[in-house]
């Protein structure tokens, strides 16, 4: 099913966010578990969206993990690694969560942003000022979201939205040209 | 940028620097339960890395940070130990690199696919980009290769390259 999006809404919505919460499962990644006869399991992540949440954090706007499904810790090494301070596992009242957060940072539902893939993110992606579908979401998340990204989940959709926001900012071109010039100490 | 011109560029080219994610990887991380990170290279690369060495063009890896999965693919692809450059300061270990060997800008060839490669590439006398690179890097690239990254990237630019340079049928001799 075909969902149209008008992109000058989008963009609106996009300029005025100030935190862009993440689910995991399905959106970081591909939903696929590869799982050995030793037990082990194997998430597969999408190297560039760190860079995507690098983007979002060096122009101010804070990438949390908002997740509801995660079993192991996959979710919080790659948290870790990207250096992320705020990140929540295995939620199952992502609402209350995000007024939670609403309240530390002193936010409105305008200024925060959301990307998820299920049903369990559909309360969250009513309220939030942004909400944004991976390109494989079940319809009913598609439906309500404000952009669709081209990219699935565990395939760059945070690279790709990072620059959706930074471009309806104004901030796209500044940034790229301060990432051109970086490389010396 | 045409293809003649692409041509003209890898004639000149003594060393290749590859960056990895991306380029020598499909982008993907697999992380397990225990925080184990793995990511899925391309053994075709593995023949184009041989080509080039064996032919007397350098060849090394560059990355924000040497990963242990890194030096374990390097291995397997023959690479020196002292090639794998782990630098979030990319021109700044190109320069350190320079100063060391007598190479200058106008040797090098260097593979990026991301706005953080741009920098290099532009300062690269050959420069390259995968066909699933960023718009950003493949507008400024000299070449982007038909592989996209993790799926033959060196192995299509190492023979783009001793093919311009007239070294390809010499390494494909020794399998005949």
């Amino acid at each position: 099913m075909a969902f149209e999006k008008d992109m000058s809404v989008a963009q609106e919505r996009a300029s005025k966010i100030k935190l862009f919460a993440h689910d995991i499962h399905g959106v970081l990644t591909t939903n696929t578990v590869f799982c050995d006869v030793e037990g082990n399991r194997r998430y597969a992540f999408w190297h560039m969206d760190g860079f995507g949440d690098l983007s979002l954090m060096a122009n101010d706007i804070k990438p949390v993990f908002l997740d509801s499904t995660s079993m192991d810790g996959e979710g919080l090494f790659r948290a870790k690694e990207l250096k992320l301070d705020k990140m929540y596992f295995a939620v199952t009242d992502k609402l209350a969560k995000l007024e939670e957060l609403k309240k530390e940072f002193g936010l409105t539902d305008e200024q925060i942003g959301y990307i998820g893939c299920e049903l369990t993110d559909i309360p969250v992606m009513k309220k939030v000022g942004f909400a944004v579908a991976v390109a494989d979401a079940i319809p009913e998340v598609k439906e309500i979201a404000h952009y669709i990204t081209k990219a699935p989940g565990g395939r760059g959709p945070i690279r790709e939205i990072c620059e959706v926001i930074l471009r309806a900012m104004g901030k796209w071109d500044e940034w790229v040209e301060k990432v051109t010039k970086m490389g010396y100490k | 940028m045409g293809m003649a011109e692409a041509i003209e560029k890898a004639k000149k080219v003594k060393f290749v620097i590859f960056d990895i994610h991306g380029i020598l990887t499909d982008n993907t991380l697999f992380y397990t339960q225990e925080g184990v990170k793995s990511e899925a290279y391309s053994l075709h690369d593995k023949l184009g890395l041989k080509a080039l060495m064996d032919s007397g063009i350098g060849v090394s890896f560059l990355t924000s940070k040497v990963a242990r999965d890194v030096e374990q693919m390097a291995k397997v692809y023959g690479m020196p130990a002292d090639m794998l450059w782990g630098s979030s300061a990319k021109m700044g270990r190109l320069d350190e690199f320079e100063k060391a060997t007598g190479y200058t800008d106008a040797d090098i060839c260097y593979v990026g696919d991301e706005m953080i490669d741009l920098g290099i590439m532009k300062r690269s006398h050959f420069s390259v980009a995968p066909s699933d690179g960023s718009p950003e890097a493949r507008a400024i690239a000299d070449l982007v290769t038909n592989a996209g990254g993790g799926k033959g990237v060196a192995r299509e630019l190492a023979e783009f390259i001793l093919k311009a340079q007239g070294k390809w049928d010499a390494f494909v001799a020794q399998f005949k």
